[in-house]
Formats: C-alpha cells, sequence, structure tokens
C-alpha cells in the first residue's frame, strides 16, 4: 500500500532505488579491495552511505518500512565509520553485501505489488552486532601541505584521495568558477562546469566562498573546485570557462613518480607540467571537442525532420489520390528522404569515438591492481581501429573493467605459483577488437591464468556441474553467487559478473560468451552493437501490458472522464468514443483494443497524440513513469507490427514493447477506423 | 508569485515534495538536483521558501546552510530541512547552521502545505 497518495511514483522509486543498490554494492566491492590491501577508501564509504540514506529516505516516502529498517542499519554502521574516518570492518562486507540482497528483493516485490517481507532477524542481528563492534582502526591519512583555507574545507577522505591522485602521478589543481546570470543564460551554470571538469580527471571537492568585493572587482560568490588530472592548465580552464592563468596548481606528484609520468608521457600521455608538452596538448588541428548534449540536439532535430517528412509524403499522397499532378513533388520528397538518411549516416559517425580511447584508460587501472596484488602482468591491447558510438562506449567501459579487474584479481596466479605451474611468470592479458558485420563490435578478453573450476563453481552454488561453456557463464553470472563466493573460494571469477552480463545483454543488447579451460586461462567475448538509440520514454500499461513510448510523441496526457465521454457510436466494427479537447472533438481508442487485448472497462488516462491535422487520444490502463530507454530494432519480421518501432529491457529482462503512437494513429486515421 | 526552491539530488524524491506542495497557490518552482546548484541558484535569483535535503554529494545540506546565512541577504530566508530517522545528530547540526524548520520523511502533503504556508505568510 503507498501511502500519501505516492502511487504515480512507484516506477520511478523502483528505478532510482535499483541505481542506488548498484553504487552501493560497486563500492562495497571497492572498499574490500581497497581493505585487502590495507587501503580504506573512504570515498567509497561515503558513496555508499549516501545512496543507502537516499533508499532509506525514498522507502519511507513511499511507505515500504522492511527497507528503511534494513537500510537504517546498514547506514548506521556506515555512517559512524565515515564520522570517523574509520575503516570499514573487513568481515562487514558480506553482511553489507546480504542486506543489498535484502533490500533489492523487497524493492522489487514492492515495485510488483507483491507483499514486502520483515526483514530477516538473523540480518538484523548481523547488522546490529556489527555496529556494536566497530571499534576498527582508524584510517591513518598522513596530511598534506595546502593552504589552510583550503585544507580546512577538505576532510580525511579528500586528503586520501589527493595523496592516492598524486602517487598515481596526476596534478592537483585549483580553478574558481564565478557564476552569473548572464552565464547561466548561456547554460555556464555550476552543474555544468562541474560535469565538464569532472571529464579531465578526478573530482576532489567543491565548495563555495565568497569574495567581498575589492577595488574595481565585484564580490560574489565563487566555486572553488579541486580536481586532480593529467589535463594542461588550458584545457582545464575551458572545461570551467575561465581564462587560462587562473588554474592554480596545488601539488605535484612526487619526483619517483615523476619519473613514472616521463615515461607515459613517452607512451602519449600528458604531463603539463613541462611547458613543452603545451603545445602537444593543444587542440589537433581540424579537431573539436563536443559535449554528447549536443550531439543528442542534433539527433532530436534529426528525429523531427523525419516525423515532417513523413507528413509531407502523406500529403503528397492525398494530392496524388485527389487526381492532382504530383510527379515532381514525389522526385523532392525522394531527394528529401536520401539526404536525411545521408544526414543521419553522417551524424551517427560523429557520434563514432575510437575504441582505443577506452582501452587506453585499461593500464592505469592493471597498474594499481598488481602493485596491490603482487601480480606480475603484461597488458596487449589492440584495438584494431574499431570505433564505437559515445552511449555504447561509455556503458560498455564499467563491464571491460569489471573483466579486467577479475582476470588481474582472480585468475592471473602469484608470480611464485606461476613458475610451479610451468608458466612465464608474468601474466597475460591480451584484449582484441574487431568489427563483425558492419553493425557489431567484438572485444575478447583473454587471460591465461588458471581458468575457471566449474566443478567447484557447481558445487558452491549446489547445482549440477554445467554441461557447456554457456551454462557455466550462466551459474557465474548468477546472482548471488556471483558477488564473492566464487572469486574467493574458488579461485575462479566472480565479482560482479551479474553487472557485466546486465551491461552487455540488457542495457546493450549484446551478446556474452565464455571460454575456459581449467590451468590454462579464459576468454570472455562481449559482442554489442555499434550505435544504440537512447530516448526519453513514457511508461504505462495497456491492457494489462507494460509498453513505453517516446516522451517526444505524445503531446499531452490527460485524465480520463467517462463521464463526458460520448458515444460510443459504431462505425463498422470499431466502436470510437469521442472526447471534448479544447472545444474540439478527438477520438478516443483504447490501446489495448488497437492490439487485439481485453480493455478494462476503467481506463483512467489517455495519450494525445498529433498526426499531421489529425488528433487522437489512446487511452490506457494508467502511467507507470518516465525514463530513458535504449531502443533496440526489432528484426524478427514476424513480430513487425505497425505502430511497434522497437523493444527495450527496463531492466528486469523481459523485453517491452517501444510503441511508435503518431504513425498508429495516422495508420488508424487512413484505415477511416477514426471517424464516427 | 511565490518562489519555491526544492533541493534534492534525487530526482523522485524532489518530484514527491514538488508534487507535495501543489496544494500551495500561485507558487512556482525551481528544482537543484545539488547544493551548488542551489547555491548559485538562490545567489542569482529572488526565492521564498527552500527545501532542503541535507544528503547530497559534493556539499551536504549542512555546508549549503552554513554558506547560506553567511549571506547577508539570504539570513531571513525560510529553509526547510528534510531529514529521515537516524538524522538526529544532523538535525542538531542543521539547527545551528540556520535551518527554520525540520520534517522528516516520510511526510504528508498537508503536513508540509500547511507549514510552508506558515513561513510563506511569516515572510510576506
Amino acid at each position: 500500500m503507498v501511502e500519501g497518495g505516492f502511487q504515480e511514483f512507484v516506477a520511478a522509486y523502483v528505478l532510482e532505488a535499483e541505481e542506488h543498490l548498484e553504487t552501493a554494492t560497486n563500492q562495497l566491492l571497492s572498499i574490500e579491495t581497497a581493505l585487502r590491501s590495507g587501503g580504506a577508501n573512504l570515498k567509497g564509504l561515503r558513496e555508499a552511505f549516501r545512496s543507502l540514506h537516499t533508499i532509506k529516505g525514498l522507502s519511507a516516502m513511499v511507505g515500504v518500512e522492511p527497507v528503511v529498517s534494513i537500510a537504517h542499519r546498514m547506514e548506521t554502521l556506515l555512517r559512524s565509520c565515515d564520522r570517523r574516518s574509520a575503516k570499514l570492518p573487513i568481515e562487514s562486507i558480506d553482511v553489507l553485501l546480504g542486506g543489498l540482497r535484502a533490500i533489492r528483493s523487497r524493492v522489487r516485490a514492492f515495485g510488483e505489488g507483491k507483499p514486502v517481507p520483515l526483514p530477516e532477524p538473523e540480518l538484523l542481528r548481523a547488522l546490529d552486532e556489527l555496529d556494536d563492534e566497530h571499534g576498527a582502526d582508524s584510517a591513518e591519512i598522513p596530511p598534506l601541505e595546502l593552504e589552510p583555507a583550503l585544507a580546512s574545507k577538505l576532510g580525511a577522505l579528500e586528503v586520501e584521495q589527493l595523496r592516492a591522485g598524486l602517487a598515481e602521478g596526476q596534478r592537483a589543481v585549483r580553478v574558481d568558477f564565478n557564476p552569473s546570470v548572464e552565464k547561466s543564460a548561456r547554460g555556464v551554470t555550476i552543474n555544468q562546469v562541474r560535469e565538464r571538469v569532472q571529464q579531465l580527471g578526478e573530482l576532489v571537492k567543491v565548495f563555495p566562498t565568497s569574495k567581498p568585493p575589492s577595488g574595481e572587482q565585484p564580490g560574489g560568490l565563487a566555486f572553488v573546485i579541486v580536481l586532480l588530472t593529467r589535463a594542461p592548465d588550458a584545457a582545464v580552464a575551458e572545461a570551467a570557462s575561465v581564462e587560462p592563468d587562473s588554474v592554480q596548481l596545488l601539488a605535484s606528484p612526487p619526483s619517483r613518480e615523476a619519473l613514472l609520468a616521463s615515461k607515459q608521457r613517452a607512451l602519449g600521455e600528458f604531463d603539463a607540467n613541462n611547458p613543452a608538452n603545451e603545445e602537444i596538448a593543444a587542440p589537433q588541428r581540424g579537431v573539436v571537442r563536443v559535449e554528447v548534449s549536443r550531439l543528442d540536439e542534433t539527433v532530436d532535430g534529426l528525429s523531427a525532420l523525419i516525423v515532417t517528412r513523413f507528413r509531407l509524403s502523406r500529403a503528397v499522397r492525398a494530392l496524388r489520390d485527389k487526381g492532382i499532378d504530383t510527379r515532381e513533388l514525389e522526385e523532392i520528397v525522394g531527394d528529401n528522404g536520401r539526404q536525411l538518411r545521408n544526414l543521419r549516416a553522417a551524424i551517427l559517425r560523429v557520434r563514432m569515438v575510437p575504441v582505443s580511447e577506452l582501452l587506453d584508460r585499461i593500464p592505469l587501472i592493471v597498474r594499481s591492481l598488481k602493485r596491490s596484488m603482487n601480480r606480475l602482468v603484461e597488458l596487449d591491447l589492440d584495438s584494431g581501429g574499431t570505433e564505437v558510438d559515445k552511449a555504447v562506449a561509455e556503458r560498455l567501459f564499467p563491464a571491460v573493467v569489471h573483466l579486467i579487474r577479475n582476470a588481474v584479481d582472480h585468475a592471473i596466479e602469484t608470480p611464485d605459483e606461476r613458475v610451479r605451474r610451468g608458466k612465464p611468470q608474468e601474466g597475460s592479458i591480451r584484449v582484441e577488437c574487431s568489427n563483425r558485420s558492419n553493425r557489431w563490435l567484438e572485444m575478447r578478453i583473454t587471460d591465461d591464468g588458471r581458468g575457471i573450476d566449474a566443478e567447484a563453481v557447481a558445487r558452491r552454488g549446489g547445482v549440477p556441474v554445467p554441461a557447456t561453456s554457456a551454462g557455466l557463464l550462466a551459474l557465474i553470472c548468477r546472482s548471488g553467487l556471483s558477488t564473492r563466493d566464487v572469486a574467493t573460494t574458488t579461485s575462479g571469477r566472480g565479482m560482479g559478473m551479474e553487472i557485466v552480463e546486465r551491461i552487455v545483454t540488457q542495457q546493450l543488447g549484446g551478446e556474452l560468451s565464455l571460454s575456459t579451460e581449467f590451468g590454462k586461462g579464459t576468454t570472455f567475448t562481449l559482442l554489442v552493437p555499434l550505435t544504440i538509440t537512447v530516448v526519453d520514454a513514457f511508461s504505462f500499461i495497456s491492457g494489462g501490458q507494460r509498453f513505453v513510448t517516446p516522451v517526444a510523441t505524445i503531446d499531452e496526457i490527460v485524465e480520463l472522464d467517462r463521464s463526458t465521454l460520448q458515444g460510443p457510436t459504431l462505425s463498422g466494427k470499431s466502436a470510437v468514443k469521442l472526447m471534448a479537447r479544447r472545444g474540439r472533438p478527438v477520438p478516443v481508442l483504447s490501446l489495448a483494443e488497437v492490439f487485439r487485448m481485453p480493455a478494462p472497462e476503467n481506463e483512467a488516462k489517455a495519450l494525445i497524440v498529433r498526426s499531421g491535422d489529425e488528433i487522437v487520444a489512446f487511452s490506457i490502463d494508467r502511467m507507470l513513469g518516465q525514463q530513458e530507454i535504449v531502443v533496440r530494432p526489432l528484426n524478427d519480421s514476424l513480430v513487425k507490427v505497425p505502430g511497434v518501432s522497437g523493444a527495450t529491457d527496463l531492466g528486469d529482462g523481459k523485453p517491452t514493447l517501444v510503441l511508435d503512437l503518431i504513425s498508429l494513429g495516422s495508420r488508424l486515421g487512413e484505415r477511416g477506423g477514426l471517424h464516427a | 508569485m511565490k518562489e519555491l526552491l526544492v533541493v534534492d539530488d534525487s530526482k523522485v524524491m524532489r518530484d514527491m515534495v514538488v508534487a507535495c506542495l501543489r496544494g500551495i497557490s500561485d507558487a512556482r518552482f525551481t528544482q537543484a538536483a545539488s547544493g551548488l546548484e542551489a547555491i548559485e541558484r538562490l545567489s542569482l535569483g529572488r526565492f521564498d521558501l527552500v527545501v532542503l535535503d541535507l544528503n547530497m554529494p559534493d556539499i551536504s545540506g549542512i555546508e549549503v546552510l552554513e554558506f547560506v546565512r553567511s549571506q547577508d541577504n539570504l539570513k531571513a530566508l525560510p529553509i526547510v530541512v528534510v531529514t529521515t530517522r537516524g538524522d538526529e545528530a544532523s538535525r542538531a547540526s542543521a539547527l545551528a547552521a540556520g535551518a527554520t524548520l525540520f520534517m522528516t520523511k516520510p511526510f504528508t502533503p498537508e503536513a508540509i502545505v500547511a507549514e510552508a504556508q506558515r513561513l510563506l505568510g511569516a515572510g510576506a
């Protein structure tokens, strides 16, 4: 039962809670990695705490009390460590991950309208006990020399982050952003600046200061941004929309690391400490850096053009039907169509980024892992000159990182063990990419580590040994089993395999496969589409089924007042009702009936769609929410239904149809079905 | 026209708060997705009431309060702080930092509308 009339927020609640659960899971796993190597990852602790706190607050609002009480106990533990900048006790990770699973299953039950079980007493007890015991060590963070005004704003976790960043060879810089009404009108806001600056490195802290007016300088608000970066000052200044000389260096990497940094420079990375490199760092000739949001605007504009073209060809057809000579018009419309297709292809090409940009980020990750895990690893990265859409790259990267991490953490043996097994001391991880047809990218990640012990994995999962590698993959991707057991006890892998699988198959609509030989090594093959379409969509229920439709195609969502509906009048077989909208009668079609599904009597909402001059209202059961979806085309011609533009996955692994109500409305209009 | 600023990094929570406050007539809502954005908006525009979450990235609600109260023109601005069970300690710091009022989740639309109207009336 939803309290306080928040029914309409249930779907959005479930989605946001799932996001925070994923963040918390990832942070806990990375905290565990840090703890094992003697670190603390205070930033991860803070993030995990914040996610749980948000889940708790949202759950309290929609009235899911069992989730509130689990999240409250978990949060209390994290909060007390965060407050004291203390390390999380390592034995708490298991319990906390169990808590996240308990929350996830309850959030899902709530979303599906099922009863939400009370928390397991064992879980609450385990969490309470941890909270009593947490006299854990304080993380020892040595101080960092900084100007006092700044130092007072940085807590232990920021200092820890700065230290780690400097040790990795990054520079710490400060840049100040002064907001103004005029900048804000141009879209230059602190949110945008923060976003852009973050892309250049690691954001450490942003805080406001207020400057008194001095001389000709007006006083006012300034945001101080502290950033760890390898980018030159000019790039940081550009991102923050300020003058280049207003970027201040706070701290440089220690000299031993500077040596390493110079090696990286030889490999093509920036080190902006050296002014000579500022030139190298300057934008390449003929290359423009564009924000993805601007590209999205061009795609939106293109979609609008395509809709207009659709209306144009309909109007031409109508003229022809009246016996008017439209040959010249049809020729123009034909040219227009070809030009639009070319434009679409050109825009899609602009959105492509080289896969090598993704791969370039891997050595750094492996370097810090190798050190902490005592492994020798040689990386062999080959992008094969491939490119993927920016949106695909952004989603794919976390999956690749997970797989590489697993390979270093769990697959590659220690140097001693490798020698005993007759392998070279240095393990090898190879990433190879190639295009499969012109629509797919294939990425193979191969290690020569210990391979996956199928028997041990099956034993842990309490199931028979899988007969095929697909079966083994399904088993290690199984939620619960995957997060830790496999990784730690069977020398296989498993950390986050559930997440990897979800990214590749659900978010990207691709395929994940596995081939492994016990003792010899493992290859994961990721097959992902080169481009995906992401649109903002409404989700709703009609005829008991869930559908989504792009927000841009809906004119308005209205309450359907049964008492003011006119009709039904019978025209042929279909009964068309009319509603009044701004003094004009609008035909109301039950979407369920259009798709020949049983339509409930109490359809409460209607989606108003305009197709040309015609306005149609599709009545539906109820709205669920609004979210970004990845549209996948339906390739199977058997399921090609007019009005259905593709399918998407809303996160439950089941396909949901994406409806194109504009073309559905116009088709029904052409058949005369709309006229009473 | 009363100008209300709703600050929370959770979009669902912002939408729920706005839905709760729909009962206030003649009000316009602005949403801020972070404490930084809230400070920017407060320094660039005029607002009659702020509904503020405590738990946000970069800077917390407490830091927002501290900064806002250090500005001469914002000392009297009514700020309703939204908290959850377990926030008792933060509530004390928020009070010290200048919070006008606390609402604890879950709250009802009636409750927050009544308080908001009282604060808006007092400020007018």
